[in-house]
């Protein structure tokens, strides 16, 4: 038995006054990373474990803080599929790296640059002739019968005749000391980016220790990529167009292939920004169609063309198959490369090395039985306990099972399963995965783990990043180490023999290198996705200002009655926040005790439509899909606003309202009303400082563009609605009214300097709407929209106008014609006729604006689909 | 015999197309005992880009994109076969189907290399025990495989009803099963998946089939359809065709166009449409001897 039942039952630590902090109590059973003789320290380990401890426990900790602060920020996430929180679930780092000698290392980098090269010659002979079939050294059925052999790739023709450019492989080390492979990963291998994530905050925690031990950098690796990755392009060799292909921002993986796209400065794009002509590829831009060289995919093979792979599903590119026939386009990895993950290969894989590449295996997989052998099925039946039960091809999935934690029924129906599908099983001898200190509560304890390194082919080669993924499992007895199952990772410092190299991806500051003023190339989906970023963070803001107003006038009176205006701005707001879900705002009797009631939902419920969660949750959904495109600083204010909402709504204090504390209605159970006029005002800043990063920061090319076209629609739609659900009708209330309405609208302060009388409605209107200096005016909206149309690529631009140019263009004319006098005329039922006409078709006008720009620049980004077939029918 | 066959299939849209990439199997394949005289697909609207390749099973497919608007999309396949069929097969000279496997290699040969593509799951059709229990009857033990097989064939044919309304594409086989329905390509799935259970490699035949009009009455046009039915493949005798709809073993009037694993693999047109809102569909398929006349559609 691999783990014993009673772990909690430790050796003798460390020494505390020998080493300072460090109490290891490692486990009774197996090894040890860092400790041998259950007390003594190994010497790769030896540099760093000294450090830690002239350090001290508090500057440890407080630095240990400070890296977890970044992690958050910087929202490094890894997405758990069917978990509640979603797309939230942080990154979770120890700060005790894994520490490996030059001579382990050395091992290790043979092993997998052997490995990669056997894997890439079997792809070639099982995607080609297929002798290794035919001459009796794999079984038939592991090819034929393997749903990972992808006939649509059978002789496809491939650029450099390389399969396999990217592969890594998950190690664990036995009892022995010896590495064994767990898994191989050779379609589109996650995790080099959270390597390299891990990397930068344990640099950043740990710099004098990092420097001391002579950790070797990751950056070369990187370098091999791009350079391998840019080798494979079959024309323009020189300046290759190169895209990082992603499944979607809700891929287990998104934020790391975001944040590769970045660091390596590929543009990141999805299927459905690719389109196939002419049997090439080509990503849509806002300019236009630019050819695709080179994709470099962390999409699954079968998902990668929807008309010759997996029907079922629109992640890819249809056609894609075709262009890669073709010579066009370079895949890497090469479609159908996912075939050799499968565990079926282990047993017959030391015959293929040698058949292969004449050499034996280095890094063998742990013992595996294939179940479709009648031996080694017999095998496997008869020795369940010792063995982990997997899936025998890649292309079919589940979890490990480890029979000896099944009952006897659990275990029966598992023999039945295997029995009835022999082939789909293998059967692997349980490894006694060895430990690693872990940070947790404080403590240091022994967790499992495992080692993902990653191999990257390169001209003429292989390279090896010098580190990886550590992960760790979650508890001291799990044998399961899963970032999917709540395990944990660390840092991988591969310690140098001689002098660390000083390498880094960026370029010599002398290096000369050609102008340009980057322009068009910009994605559809991501001009689309800003626009709609614009509109969302200025609706959020609107809805900020506008509580703000509303819990103002209700915090500064004694009483409800003190405020006449209240129940036409809570209507205001009702229809703000108007959802379909929801009765419609001119049928609720009393204002007041809707908004008692709404409150909450409206600050904190993510379900509810035009809730500040709900909206706040949308801006941060988008911003995570065009997180390659924004800056980090930008990214993070966006976050904090996100972040301190939803802590804030699930602080249950927050919600509680000590009962001398109510106003207003009785019994009513609501936050403190100070309480969320200082979160308000939070919000309020955060989104100015995000404004102002926009403005100071962001450079002027399509993406601002679509970004500031957004916020104007919106924030011209915002104005129009208020203006209509306040100022339409006379009301005696009118001056507080006007008052409260230049507050909304942020422009108090210029009304004041530039009329010392009291609020008077003619001017207030026509600072709101036609001063085209006022930055809050609707006429700096559309006038401020016309230059950005203006300024936008256009395919096929004939002499007259486009449509959304037409429809701003009169919007802008009409505002500058207003007469405000007419405008402001009061009827004798006591309405503003021509007033209310006018917002009414700014509220009309607007989305067909939207739509126009829509249709104009967002209309490729139409979804695929299949034809409908034809089934066979007999003969009359 | 040479026969000409034309299979025309025409989509309708109720918005325009603006980008349409397919996969045709609409080109018959030479056999050894048929012969592809010749073979040509129509396109219209005009393809911008359009490639002939060769599958894995050896079928000729075509790429096409069309990337002009468009609201209709018409293809007419076709094609002129010469039919040699061989004497008929003595299914009793067969040898027994459960009889060790007496192969050679390895090296192994060719055909036993290409029987392997065939032996099992494929997309559409998974090998379990309900289908080999389903065929158990006719294979008792030292029987003849091509006799059995027959005789399979015409167990389906006598215990499945011809449904065009039971099923679609993408109806299981277990259903297909339990509810004796379908169409040729649900019994033609069955039958593989019965075989492939019990260890023979059978595949998925497209073709055509040649119907015969009442006696005085002339030929209507555009009745026929694509049809489907399998290949068993027997040492010695290498493949065999068997057509469980009709109850026959193909010979003089079944054209074929491409063989796979399965429908997956074989269908005679793909496609993936960008726009096109609504769309529907209609096939017509003829086939004729040669010397008769073809009348425009």
């Amino acid at each position: 038995m691999s783990f014993p039942a009673d772990t909690h039952q430790t050796q003798s630590s460390v020494d505390e006054t020998e080493c300072g902090w460090w109490q290891y109590p490692v486990l009774a059973e197996g090894l040890d990373e860092a400790v041998y003789d259950s007390d003594e320290l190994r010497d790769s380990w030896k540099p760093f474990v000294g450090a830690l401890n002239s350090l001290g426990k508090d500057r440890l900790e407080r630095r240990w803080r400070d890296a977890q602060a970044l992690i958050r920020q910087n929202g490094v996430t890894y997405n758990v599929y069917g978990d509640p929180r979603g797309m939230e679930r942080p990154w979770q780092l120890d700060p005790i790296p894994l520490l490996l000698s030059a001579v382990e290392w050395d091992l290790i980098e043979r092993g997998l640059t052997q490995r990669a090269r056997v894997f890439d010659l079997l792809l070639a002979d099982l995607y080609g002739p297929q002798r290794l079939v035919n001459e009796g050294k794999l079984p038939p059925e592991v090819l034929f019968g393997n749903p990972g052999y992808l006939r649509a790739c059978h002789g496809l023709r491939l650029p450099g005749d390389r399969y396999l450019h990217f592969y890594a492989a998950d190690l664990g080390r036995c009892s022995d000391g010896s590495y064994k492979v767990l898994g191989d990963r050779a379609q589109a291998p996650s995790g080099a980016g959270y390597a390299l994530q891990n990397r930068l905050v344990l640099a950043r925690m740990w710099p004098d220790v990092f420097r001391e031990c002579g950790v070797q950098r990751l950056a070369r690796y990187f370098q091999s990529v791009r350079e391998g990755l840019q080798a494979l392009a079959p024309h323009n060799r020189d300046t290759p167009s190169i895209v990082l292909l992603t499944p979607g921002p809700y891929n287990e993986t998104y934020f790391e292939q975001a944040f590769l796209a970045r660091y390596l400065g590929y543009t990141l794009v999805e299927g459905a920004d690719l389109t196939v002509r002419d049997n090439r590829v080509y990503l849509k831009q806002l300019g236009g169609l630019q050819q695709v060289d080179v994709i470099f995919r962390r999409l699954d093979d079968d998902y990668c063309d929807p008309l010759e792979l997996r029907e079922d599903s629109f992640l890819g590119v249809p056609g894609l198959l075709q262009a890669v026939s073709s010579g066009n386009v370079a895949v890497a990895n090469s479609l159908g490369s996912g075939l050799v993950e499968s565990a079926a290969f282990y047993p017959f894989l030391p015959e293929i090395c040698r058949s292969l590449l004449g050499e034996e295996l280095i890094l063998n997989a742990a013992q595996t039985w294939w179940c479709g052998d009648p031996q080694s099925r017999q095998h496997v039946l008869q020795n369940l306990s010792n063995l982990v039960i997997k899936p025998a091809f890649s292309g079919k999935r589940f979890d490990a099972i480890f029979p000896e934690f099944l009952s006897s029924s659990q275990r029966s129906r598992l023999i039945e399963r295997v029995q009835a599908r022999p082939s789909d099983y293998v059967g692997q001898e349980r490894i006694s995965l060895s430990t690693v200190p872990v940070l947790t509560d404080g403590k240091l304890r022994p967790r499992r783990h495992s080692l993902r390194v990653y191999v990257a082919g390169r001209p003429g080669g292989y390279a090896v990043m010098p580190g990886g993924l550590t992960r760790t499992s979650n508890a001291d007895t799990s044998p399961i180490v899963s970032m999917q199952q709540g395990g944990g990772s660390k840092d991988t410092w591969v310690l140098a023999s001689g002098v660390v190299s000083p390498f880094s991806l960026l370029p010599p500051a002398d290096q000369s290198v050609e102008l340009s003023r980057a322009g068009s190339d910009l994605p559809s989906r991501i001009a689309d996705n800003l626009f709609w970023m614009g509109r969302y963070v200025e609706r959020a803001e609107g809805l900020f200002r506008l509580l703000r107003v509303v819990i103002e006038r209700m915090t500064e009176q004694t009483g409800y009655g003190d405020v006449p205006e209240l129940p036409i701005l809570l209507r205001a707001l009702a229809h703000a926040v108007h959802s379909e879900s929801e009765p419609p705002p001119s049928e609720i009797k009393d204002p007041i005790e809707w908004f008692e009631a709404s409150l909450v939902p409206l600050l904190f419920d993510p379900e509810r439509d035009c809730s500040v969660a709900n909206t706040l949750g949308a801006v941060q959904r988008i911003a995570s899909m065009v997180r390659d495109r924004i800056s980090l600083d930008l990214w993070r204010t966006l976050r904090k606003l996100h972040l301190s909402m939803r802590d804030t709504g699930e602080d249950r204090s927050f919600r509680t309202l000590q009962p001398d504390e109510k106003q207003g209605v009785e019994g009513a159970s609501r936050p403190n009303l100070n309480d969320v006029l200082e979160q308000l005002n939070d919000g309020i800043s955060t989104l100015a400082a995000f404004s102002g990063l926009v403005a100071e920061n962001m450079t002027r090319g399509p993406g601002w563009t679509f970004l500031d076209m957004g916020r104007r629609v919106e924030r011209t739609y915002n104005l129009a609605h208020l203006l209509k659900n306040t100022l339409c009708k006379k009301s005696v209330a009118e001056s507080r009214l006007l008052e409260d309405v230049l507050s909304i609208a942020d422009s108090s302060m210029t009304y004041r300097r530039r009329y010392l009388a009291g609020l008077v409605t003619a001017p207030v209107i026509d600072l709101l709407l036609v001063d085209e200096s006022n930055p809050r005016s609707m006429a700096f909206q559309i006038s401020a929209l016309m230059l950005s149309l203006d300024s936008l690529p256009r395919e096929n631009s004939g002499p007259g106008r486009s449509p959304e140019q037409r429809i701003a263009l009169s919007l802008l004319t009409d505002l500058r014609l207003l007469e405000i006098d007419r405008l402001t005329h009061v009827d004798e039922t006591g309405r503003r006729a021509k007033f209310e006409e006018f917002l009414t078709r700014i509220v009309a006008d607007l989305p067909a604006l939207s739509n126009a720009l829509a249709g104009r620049f967002f209309n490729h980004l139409q979804v695929s689909r299949h034809l409908a077939r034809s089934t066979g029918q007999p003969p009359q | 015999m040479i026969l000409r066959s034309r299979h025309k299939t025409t989509y309708c849209y109720s918005d325009p197309v603006s980008l349409c990439h397919n996969l045709l199997h609409l080109t018959t394949r030479n056999t050894h005992s048929q012969f592809c005289l010749s073979s040509q697909v129509q396109i219209d609207p005009e393809p911008a880009a359009q490639v002939e390749r060769m599958d894995c099973f050896g079928n000729s497919t075509v790429f096409v994109t069309i990337q002009s608007p468009h609201k209709q999309l018409e293809f007419t396949a076709i094609n002129l076969v010469e039919l040699t069929p061989g004497p008929p097969i003595d299914l009793s000279q067969s040898p027994a189907w459960d009889l060790p496997r007496g192969q050679t290699g390895p090296p192994y040969d060719a055909a036993t290399m290409e029987s392997w593509q065939f032996l099992y799951d494929s997309p559409y059709v998974s090998r379990d025990a309900e289908l080999a229990n389903y065929a158990a009857d006719c294979f008792p033990p030292g029987r003849p495989l091509l006799q059995a097989v027959m005789d399979l064939t015409s167990r389906i044919h006598s215990e499945f009803a011809y449904d065009p309304k039971a099923t679609t594409v993408a109806t299981p086989l277990k259903h297909v099963l339990d509810s004796r329905r379908g169409v040729c390509q649900d019994f033609a799935h069955l039958q593989i998946g019965c075989l492939r259970s019990l260890g023979i490699p059978a595949r998925y035949v497209s073709g055509y089939l040649l119907t015969t009009p009442p006696p005085g009455q002339p030929r209507l046009v555009g009745i026929d359809a694509s049809h489907a039915w399998i290949s068993a493949y027997c040492p010695r005798f290498g493949w065999v065709d068997f057509d469980p709809t009709n109850n026959i073993i193909p010979s003089d009037r079944h054209v074929v166009l491409a063989w796979g694993r399965d429908y997956y693999d074989v269908s005679p047109i793909k496609g993936v449409i960008l726009g096109g809102g609504k769309h529907s569909v209609s096939v017509s398929v003829d086939l004729v001897e040669n010397d008769e006349f073809l009348q425009p559609i």
